[in-house]
Parts: structure tokens; C-alpha cells; sequence
């Protein structure tokens, strides 16, 4: 097997794009490395699908080059190593779990066996019912074992566990590390924040076509160095915004979310104010909170 | 650099594989295409037409290229449509299989699943003793599975245009229209002047000679009146699927 080094796996270099006049993606730099779980983060639009096309050698690019394994997406010996697990996509029928994916396989050389692409997608038990007879998350398992029967370096996924159950999607991503920890390199697209945080080593948000944000989950999350204090209280809005360190509140009733940078100081200030304060609820900026953040900072300095 | 793509013979015949086991478990499709041929076959030349040798033998020729059209049309339109829809094959397309693998896989299972459906029509024939050399017999079968190239290329054509939907409405109307129309059920010479036109275009009537021609039902003085019209049908079949190949690929 060949060995792979940094920056020739997968590359966007200057990449634009458009659709209907629309700049999806301009000037665009992009780089993925192996052993690597990569998140694309970011709103509807912001441009991960065309990423995903455009790396997958679905949509060719409008200008700039892209490269994968230092060819063109669309050699087939591009293709040998790369799994992709669409976002929407069906199957044959009438045709057995198995059979797909044997017949699948049977498109790379080094592809792996049926049995263990079964049992890598936790599909062994299913092996011989017919595609049409599988619910919706057993189909995207399915989807998710013929993106890994190439024994691919680099395995794109859209929305991979959309539709699966708590089960089944704590056992993709199980089998999704396992093949980090073996040098793989991952593209997750994804919209959920939990599935990000629980897997990749690095999260790109995309907003505007642009790279925004690109880090370890920890790092993006201490770009917004906040606290969510959660309390009942009668104290009106006001109040509560002229609280130290407060940068936000929203009031419903009285229940009150108030967003901090300094967290200590607020909660003291807060009890001070309301000794009758109770139901307090401390959590810290959660990913969500500071992909928010960014993607508004980004979009404001666009407009 | 060596090849990390698996060879391709191995391929082409796994896709045949799966194509012809996509087509037998399906009764929707595999009902039809494969027995009502041979039900009208029975019902027409046999029992209607008594058995005369001469009817049998001529409509033995017919019904074999109708047999066919089936098939291939809605297995490569309607079903190319689907798979087209589904995403199915985007994801081939994505992987390293060979270009085209896919759909070569599926013109000889159509042939082999058109093959099926003659023979049951050859065993009604033998059964009430229809009388044909073992020359007359292959230069027929061979004339009727080729026929499965042009009605492909036309359902592919189809598939790679239109939604599933409307791609079984129209391959319904095109199976039908060549069949009546192409003169495979009813002799063109029966037909209205307008319709003995018409036939000039369309591929069912060409092959349809052709077989007449392979079981001694027609001159073979006529071969190029009805070959050059069909390489020139098939020829714009073909380009009519290459072009909704490239619009798919866009």
C-alpha cells in the first residue's frame, strides 16, 4: 500500500464554484490529512455539499484545481481509494444486503470481504434480506458498508447518521474511529453537533463559501469564551443585562438564559440582586453556542 | 502506477449477474416480459390461426422480436430511470468500476432474459409442429437477440431523460405503438396506408422483416431495404442515449 503524506491525500487549491450565478465557493483552500476526522460544520448553503462534490468528483470546479491522491478526482485509480456514503441514495431491491455489497467490493482490487464489511457496519444479521425489505437506518448502514468496501484512504461521509438509531449510530462511529486509528482519512459532513464533537479531531466551519473557523473541537469552542446561566427569578431584563460580564439574556417569563463571559462575577452580582434566587443552572458555551457565534461574526463581516 | 481497480472481466460478469437476478425477482417486470409473449403467441397463431403452418412460422418470426422489446425497453428505461433517481448510479459512478460495466451487465442480461422468453415461444411452435431448418432455426434466434440492442439503446435514452413515472408511461407507449405499429402482431399489408408509413421508422418493423426473411417468409433480395434503415435507426438510438448520458453526467 502506498504511503500517503500530508497535503497530496485531498486538496481544494483555489477552488471557485457557482450555481446560478450564486458563488457558492471562491479562492478556496482546503487540505485534509490522513488519520484525521475532519467535521464540516456550518448553516444550509454555506457550501460543505459542493465541498463534498467537488472532492468526490461529482462536480467539477468552475477554476482552481483539486486533487486527490495527487490525481484528478475522477481517475479511477482516485476512485479505488475513496468510499463515499451520499446523502440521499437508494439500493437495488431486489437484491440482498449482501449481494450489493459483494458486488460493490468486487469494484476495487483490495476491497475488503463481505463478512467483514458486515460485520464493520454491524449488518452480519441482515446479510440475507432483500434491500427492499430494510428500514431506513438499515439502509443508510448499508450505504455506510459500501463506503468502506474499498478499504478506502479516505472515506467522505454526508449526514452519515441521519435516521439511525442510538445504537446503530454509536457503532458507526465506532467503526468510523477505528478507521482514523488505522490512517484514514475522514471528510464528515454533518449537522449534527454531538456526532462533530464525538468524532472529529478537526472541525472547518464553512459560512459564505469561506473557511470561517478551522481547529480542535476545544479550541472552537473556546472562540466563544462563555457561560449559559440558567435561573428563575423575578428580576426584569434590564436588570439582568446591566449584570457584570452579562452579553446576553433572553427572558421567558421567568425563566431566564443569561449568556456570560465572566460567569463568577454575573452569579455573584446575581444573588446580590435576587437572594430568592433558585433553579440555577450553569453550563458551559456548548459547540452549538460558538458555531452560532462564528457563523454570525462571519456573515455580518460579509454583509 | 499500478492499477488499484479490480479487473474487469470479473466486474462485467458480476454486474451481469446481479442485473439478470434484479430481473427474475422482480414478478412486476419478470411476468410480463417473459409469459405474455408466449400467452399471445398461443392465443393468436395457434389458436386463432388454427395451426396453419404457414401463419405459425410468420408470426413465430414476429412475436420473437416483440418477445424482446420488452425487456429491453423497460429494463433499460423504466429501470435506468429509477436507478437514476435513487442515486443508485451516482454511487457507481463514484466508485472505480469500469465506465459502462454497469450497463453491459445489463444488455446481456436482457439478452439472456429475452432468450427465456423466445424459447417458451419456440416450444409452443415445436409443440404443434412447426417445420423449420436447424439453419432456419439459429439465423432467427440470432436476428431476435440482436434486436435487443436498438430497443436498449432507446430505453436508455428514456431512462437518462425522464423521472421513473413518466419514463413507464412513455416506454408503455413506444412498447405498444412499435409492436401494432412495426406490424409484429398484425401483417403491415392489413394496415392502413398511414401506418404501413409510419412503419418505415421504426426499428419493430425492420427486424421484424429481417426474422420473416430468416425463416424464408421474405425475399432476401430485401435484406438492405430493411438493414440499412435499422443501422441507421440504431445508430440514432444510440447517439439518443449517448447525449442523456452526458446530460446525466452533468
Amino acid at each position: 500500500m502506498p504511503s500517503i503524506s500530508s497535503g497530496d491525500l485531498a486538496a481544494l487549491q483555489s477552488v471557485s464554484k457557482s450555481y446560478a450565478k450564486r458563488n457558492v465557493l471562491q479562492d478556496f483552500d482546503f487540505a485534509l490529512e490522513p488519520g484525521t476526522v475532519t467535521a464540516l460544520l456550518g448553516p444550509n448553503g454555506a457550501g460543505k455539499s459542493t465541498i463534498v462534490g467537488l472532492l468526490s468528483g461529482r462536480l467539477s470546479p468552475d477554476a482552481g484545481v483539486i486533487k486527490l491522491f495527487g490525481l484528478d478526482p475522477r481517475h479511477q485509480n482516485a476512485r479505488a481509494r475513496l468510499g463515499v456514503m451520499l446523502q440521499a441514495a437508494g439500493l437495488p431491491d431486489a437484491l440482498t444486503v449482501s449481494e450489493v455489497i459483494t458486488l460493490h467490493a468486487g469494484y476495487f482490487k483490495r476491497g475488503l470481504k463481505t463478512a467483514d464489511i458486515l460485520d464493520q457496519a454491524g449488518l452480519t444479521a441482515l446479510a440475507k434480506r432483500p434491500c427492499d425489505k430494510l428500514s431506513g437506518g438499515e439502509q443508510r448502514r448499508v450505504q455506510f458498508a459500501l463506503a468502506i468496501a474499498g478499504a478506502p484512504d479516505l472515506l467522505v461521509l454526508d449526514e452519515p447518521t441521519t435516521g439511525l438509531d442510538v445504537q446503530a449510530r454509536h457503532a458507526l462511529w465506532r467503526t468510523v474511529r477505528e478507521k482514523a486509528a488505522n490512517g484514514a482519512a475522514i471528510l464528515l459532513a454533518t449537522h449534527h453537533m454531538d456526532e462533530a464533537e464525538a468524532l472529529a479531531d478537526r472541525l472547518v466551519v464553512i459560512a459564505d463559501g469561506r473557511i470561517a473557523a478551522d481547529g480542535s473541537p476545544a479550541a472552537i469552542k473556546g472562540r466563544v469564551a462563555g457561560t449559559t446561566i440558567r435561573v428563575r427569578t423575578p428580576l426584569c431584563a434590564g436588570v439582568l443585562q446591566s449584570l457584570p460580564g452579562v452579553i446576553k439574556v433572553v427572558l421567558r417569563g421567568a425563566d431566564a438564559s443569561i449568556f456570560s463571559s465572566h460567569a463568577r462575577n454575573t452569579l455573584e452580582a446575581l444573588f446580590r440582586a435576587d437572594p430568592s434566587l433558585n433553579d440555577v443552572d450553569v453550563t458551559a458555551a456548548s459547540l452549538e453556542d460558538a458555531l452560532a457565534s462564528i457563523v454570525e461574526a462571519t456573515l455580518k463581516e460579509a454583509a | 502506477m499500478s492499477t488499484l481497480v479490480a479487473a474487469a472481466p470479473g466486474v462485467f460478469w458480476r454486474e451481469t449477474k446481479a442485473e439478470f437476478l434484479k430481473a427474475a425477482r422482480m414478478p412486476m417486470f419478470a411476468i410480463p416480459t417473459v409469459l405474455l409473449p408466449v400467452g399471445f403467441y398461443a392465443l393468436f397463431a395457434v389458436g386463432m390461426g388454427r395451426g396453419d403452418q404457414s401463419v405459425v412460422t410468420q408470426m413465430l418470426a414476429t412475436f420473437g422480436v416483440y418477445a424482446v422489446m420488452g425487456p429491453a425497453l423497460f429494463g433499460f428505461g423504466a429501470n435506468v430511470a429509477s436507478e437514476r433517481e435513487s442515486g443508485q448510479l451516482e454511487l457507481k459512478r463514484l466508485s472505480p468500476m469500469p465506465t459502462g460495466a454497469h450497463i453491459v451487465g445489463k444488455l446481456v442480461a436482457t439478452m439472456a432474459f429475452s432468450a427465456i422468453a423466445i424459447a417458451l415461444i419456440y416450444a409452443v411452435a415445436a409443440m404443434v409442429g412447426i417445420k423449420l431448418s436447424a439453419s432456419q432455426w439459429a439465423l432467427m434466434a440470432s436476428t431476435q437477440i440482436t434486436a435487443v440492442i436498438p430497443f436498449a439503446l432507446i430505453g436508455l435514452g428514456v431512462g437518462y431523460r425522464m423521472g421513473s413515472k413518466s419514463a413507464v408511461a412513455i416506454v408503455n407507449v413506444l412498447f405498444l405503438g412499435m409492436a401494432v405499429m412495426g406490424g409484429l402482431w398484425i401483417p403491415l399489408a392489413l394496415m392502413p396506408e398511414a401506418i404501413q408509413t409510419i412503419a418505415w421508422v421504426l426499428p419493430s418493423y425492420h427486424l421484424g422483416e429481417l426474422a420473416l426473411m430468416a425463416v424464408g417468409h421474405s425475399e432476401m433480395a430485401y435484406f438492405w431495404l430493411h438493414a440499412g434503415p435499422l443501422a441507421l435507426l440504431s445508430l440514432a438510438a444510440a447517439v439518443f442515449a449517448w447525449t442523456g448520458q452526458q446530460r446525466h453526467a452533468a
